[in-house]
């Protein structure tokens, strides 16, 4: 589903953000990214999003090398990626069911579409009775759960998540969790950033583990610190 | 297909009324500099049919002294007959004279004057317009010959006059519009700048390029649309109401036509404006 080849980042003021990183993920699997701010997880979701290009090696998503989309057709990469971040990222002055519509809306789906796949969407995530709510009258583990129903509503083939837990107490991180553990299960590709020791230990998931861009570990079935777990 | 344009819909005019008074702003600039590059137009299309319509009966007027003797009168009226560049000449008496002054100068004047003091004239139409000057250069120093006037000239002072009139408008015009232009950029600005949370989300999900941009470009156009309706309105007013209508005859294809401009650059600017905007500030 995803594939690095000897990918290498490096940004103008001379950071190196990524160093020849190769690996492969393969479709329907639960990847964390680990490592200390600064070590290039964010680069990497960005790469993933063709926010950022690399500087050497490629890119594969689905087989297509992303570097050679024409620009125009960037847009329809995304759509095969749904986007979840630590701040949310919610429309303030719209309701929740607003917010998840708005992602189909603006791809141009019927509004036929919208009004069934909308309500289905808040069902899988739990908010169906919040659906008027705005953001604000929201605690935020349920935000974060809109933001994920805004970002699985288009039934991409891969989720990404940069540090989704990473303003939530224990409860609410384990109820976002949940949640994209069963997305995963629907054969969607979850890329998640996170610095949240607990949770990678007790997920025991795939663990790449960056360090100043360098990948010092890729671990299947990982814990969070170096020390624990099997090498591949 | 319609889902978008609904969208596309709402958002231009939710655009507008969230910047209502920019926008108003950027309307009224527009149409004044478009009142001005039409009224210019105009004032240009006058100007020439005027001078085509004037110089069509080009005369040249030899007037004689008051005091001027029979024989004098008759030298000349034989030269202007033998000169081959006079199409024809009429002789018109010092009464006839004081009858058309009667008629052409206000009370107040006219009644100081007799018809001992009135010049009886030759009014003659030469072959060409610019032979006016050499029946004038040929006849001023005759005796008897008092002044020899043809409206060439005043043709000419007029159309200078119009001339610079209309460089003054158009200088204004231009300025006029480059600030619309700015303004209309502006407010293009001012509407992303407060649906940057829409855009970086749209963007996110996947909205093409074109989806995100064309609320604001038809935002820009609208607000150029408005302004020339308003300057069309303007421009239509001068050329009802304003003599020069009558006067210088010019029939409403000339007004269609003015029409047509102020509405293509009143269009050309908003789209401008907001497609600057838009490479500038929307980073998509």
């Amino acid at each position: 589903m995803i594939r690095f080849e000897n990918v290498s980042k490096t940004y103008k003021n001379g950071t190196s953000a990524l160093k020849d990183i190769s690996l492969d993920i393969e479709k329907g699997e639960f990847v964390f990214l680990v490592g200390a701010s600064g070590s290039g997880k964010t680069t990497f979701l960005r790469l993933l999003l063709r926010e950022e290009h690399p500087d050497q090696g490629r890119i594969l998503e689905a087989g297509r090398d992303i570097g050679e989309l024409p620009k125009w057709r960037v847009p329809y990469l995304r759509r095969n990626i749904g986007c979840v971040f630590q701040d949310f990222r919610l429309l303030p002055n719209k309701s929740v069911f607003e917010n998840v519509a708005f992602a189909l809306e603006v791809i141009g789906r019927p509004r036929s579409t919208v009004e069934s796949q909308v309500p289905q969407i808040l069902e899988l995530v739990g908010l169906s009775d919040k659906s008027k709510n705005l953001p604000h009258e929201l605690s935020g583990g349920e935000q974060q759960r809109v933001a994920v129903a805004r970002a699985f509503v288009n039934r991409p083939l891969i989720l990404l998540a940069d540090e989704p837990t990473g303003n939530l107490d224990p409860a609410n991180s384990e109820s976002i969790m949940a949640l994209l553990e069963r997305i995963n299960r629907t054969g969607t590709t979850v890329v998640m950033a996170t610095h949240d020791k607990a949770l990678v230990d007790r997920m025991r998931r795939r663990v790449i583990e960056l360090d100043k861009g360098e990948m010092i570990r890729d671990q299947v079935r990982g814990v969070y610190g170096i020390d624990e777990g099997v090498t591949l | 297909m319609r889902v978008y344009f609904r969208y596309a819909f709402k958002e231009t005019f939710s655009n507008l009324w969230r910047n209502r008074l920019m926008t108003i702003a950027a309307v009224l600039t527009v149409a004044v500099s478009l009142s001005l590059v039409g009224s210019a137009l105009l004032l240009k299309q006058s100007a020439a049919q005027a001078s085509a319509q004037w110089q069509q009966g080009t005369r040249v007027t030899v007037w004689m002294q008051p005091t001027a003797s029979s024989s004098e009168i008759n030298g000349v009226r034989s030269q202007l007959a033998n000169l081959p560049i006079v199409k024809s000449c009429v002789y018109y008496t010092q009464a006839q004279d004081y009858k058309e002054a009667l008629q052409l100068l206000p009370p107040s004047e006219s009644s100081v004057l007799t018809v001992k003091d009135m010049p009886s004239s030759f009014r003659c139409i030469p072959t060409v317009p610019s032979n006016a000057f050499v029946v004038e250069s040929t006849f001023a120093t005759q005796p008897g010959v008092y002044k020899v006037t043809a409206p060439e000239q005043q043709i000419r002072e007029m159309n200078r006059a119009i001339r610079i009139l209309q460089i003054v408008f158009l200088a204004l015009a231009a300025v006029l519009l480059l600030s619309a232009t700015v303004l209309i950029l502006n407010t293009i600005r001012m509407a992303i700048f407060a649906r940057r949370r829409e855009v970086s989300v749209m963007k996110l999900v996947g909205a093409t390029n074109w989806f995100i941009r064309i609320p604001y470009i038809t935002e820009g156009f609208i607000q150029g649309l408005l302004g020339s309706a308003v300057a069309i309105g303007a421009v239509t007013a001068l050329h009802t109401w304003y003599p020069l209508h009558n006067e210088f005859q010019l029939d409403t294809s000339a007004l269609v036509g003015t029409n047509a401009v102020v509405l293509i650059v009143g269009v050309l600017i908003g789209s401008v404006g907001s497609a600057i905007a838009i490479r500038r500030f929307l980073d998509v």
